[in-house]
This record gives C-alpha cells, sequence and structure tokens, in this order.
C-alpha cells in the first residue's frame, strides 16, 4: 500500500510557492492550476503548460517513473496525471541512507487546459523521465482568421 | 563510463558533497544508501538527460556528475501558459571516501534516472579474525 507523496523529512520544496500562487489566485478571483490534493504536496511532479494554435502541450517531470506506473484521463477540459513514485529500496531492505532527497509515493495533478482539445486525440509520450501529452484542439478552439472588409 | 584516474591521495572525507560547478547548472536531487555488504548506491534525479550527454569521472576522490537536460524547442507559436520546470544542465560532485574501489563502479541511467553502484575496495571489507 503506496503512501501519499511525501518529500523526506516533511519539507516540501514549493510550499512558500504554492501558498503564493493560491494567494494570487484568490486575489485574481481564478481557480487557475487546481491542485487536486491539499494535503502533504499537490504541487508533484513539476508541469509545464504551452498553448499552441494546433494544440496544447502539456510537460511532466517524472524522472524513475515507469509508464505502468502512470495513469492519464481527461474529462472535458480537465486532464489529470496520476502516478506513484516507489521509493529506493522496498522496506523490509535493510540499508543506512547518506542522504535521502528525493520524495516518492502517489502523486496527482489535475491541469484545467487553456482550450478545448479533442480527448480522443491525446497523445502521451514518456522519454527520459519526461512525460509530454499532447492535445489538440477541437476545431472550435483553433485560431480562425477574420477578414476586414 | 567512469574513468577512474590513480593518485595518491590521503584525504578524502567520506559522503560529503561538493556543490560547485557552472553557474547555471541544476544540482541533482539524489538518494545515497548503503547496503549491509558496504556497497552504496547513488541514485541521481537527471530528467531529460540522454546517455550521451551523461559524463561520469573520478578525479582525485571526488566523483562528478555532469550531464544535460535541455529540452527540445517547441517554437514560436507555443506561448507558455504556466511554467512548472525548465530543464538545463545538471553538475554534481562528491568526495569518495576511501573506501570506495574507483575502478569498480557500475553506472546506468534509464528513465532520467541514474543508477550508480559504488563496491566497497577489498581491503575496506571487514574480516573475521578466526581464534585457532
Amino acid at each position: 500500500m503506496t503512501s501519499l507523496f511525501r518529500w523526506p523529512g516533511g519539507w516540501d520544496p514549493f510550499g512558500t510557492l504554492r501558498h503564493v500562487q493560491r494567494e494570487m489566485d484568490r486575489l485574481v478571483g481564478r481557480s487557475g492550476l487546481a491542485d487536486a490534493r491539499r494535503v502533504g504536496g499537490g504541487s508533484y511532479p513539476p508541469v509545464n503548460v504551452l498553448n499552441g494554435p494546433e494544440d496544447v502541450i502539456v510537460q511532466c517531470e517524472v524522472p524513475g517513473v515507469r509508464r505502468e506506473d502512470l495513469d492519464l484521463s481527461i474529462t472535458g477540459e480537465t486532464l489529470v496525471i496520476r502516478g506513484v513514485k516507489h521509493p529506493p529500496v522496498a522496506e523490509d531492505q535493510k540499508v543506512r541512507f547518506h542522504r535521502q532527497e528525493r520524495g516518492f509515493g502517489q502523486f496527482d495533478r489535475t491541469i484545467v487546459l487553456p482550450d478545448r482539445v479533442d480527448p480522443d486525440a491525446v497523445e502521451a509520450r514518456l522519454n527520459a523521465g519526461i512525460l509530454s501529452v499532447r492535445l489538440p484542439k477541437s476545431e472550435a478552439a483553433k485560431p480562425r482568421q477574420i477578414a476586414v472588409k | 563510463m567512469t574513468e577512474a584516474k590513480e593518485q595518491p591521495q590521503t584525504k578524502v572525507h567520506a559522503g560529503r558533497a561538493l556543490e560547485h560547478g557552472s553557474e547555471d547548472a541544476f544540482a541533482p536531487m539524489v538518494d545515497i544508501y548503503e547496503a549491509e555488504d558496504g556497497t552504496t548506491f547513488l541514485l541521481a534525479e537527471l530528467p531529460g538527460a540522454t546517455a550521451e550527454s551523461l559524463d561520469i569521472r573520478v578525479d582525485k576522490g571526488v566523483l562528478t556528475i555532469r550531464a544535460d537536460g535541455s529540452p527540445a524547442e517547441l517554437g514560436k507559436e507555443y506561448s507558455r501558459t504556466y511554467t512548472g520546470f525548465v530543464g538545463g544542465e545538471y553538475f554534481r560532485a562528491f568526495a569518495l571516501s576511501d573506501e570506495i574501489d574507483r575502478e569498480r563502479i557500475e553506472a546506468s541511467l534509464a528513465d532520467g534516472l541514474l543508477t550508480l553502484k559504488l563496491s566497497k575496495a577489498a581491503a575496506a571489507q571487514t574480516r573475521k579474525i578466526e581464534i585457532k
């Protein structure tokens, strides 16, 4: 039974950043990038969202995570990336840690996409620990040139 | 992939990490642990790094890890709605203890995770003394 993702020693490197971002979102009055989990590290793994004319690209840094440990799903304009990062050694193994900086456990991120996409045409690739999801935009969301008469 | 230089060094500190390097390089996060037989494992997160760009050296008792994790450029037509990470160069250095056999370091890179297996030198193994 894998526990929720946490950094070693309870330390969260993104804690302050996340707090500032939530405060800013509240001030502006929008829900921006929603964190599905409020407790214990809802901002792992780090993501990039890029918006192009034809598609939206979501990148995710997940080193050491295998394809079978990832679960991607899309509902409307929301992309959910779930997964589990395994600890370096099994719990029953007797090892002595000199340094433990990597976090491990279950993680998930909910990403509200900037535009409408076609859910049947979504492609995801995992390469060198970086997950790259390409979401082609639905026709209505693509920019259309307007001729001025 | 490991270059071990034969230098007569005496002052090496066990397990202390030295962090310095080029200004723009990221220091990868590591887990370092020692198994019961004294073998040390070092796991370093190098997302986006290719095997070709990976450079691991041991020089005067200092283990240096370098890699390039710069992502492929996506083109100017993409605007960055949200940026949570950027790629780049990775660099980190570690001082190896005398107990580690510099000639026998194994490295493997998979899914952006580097695993180094550092074996204990034979002379440093604990030997039980027989009482006759």
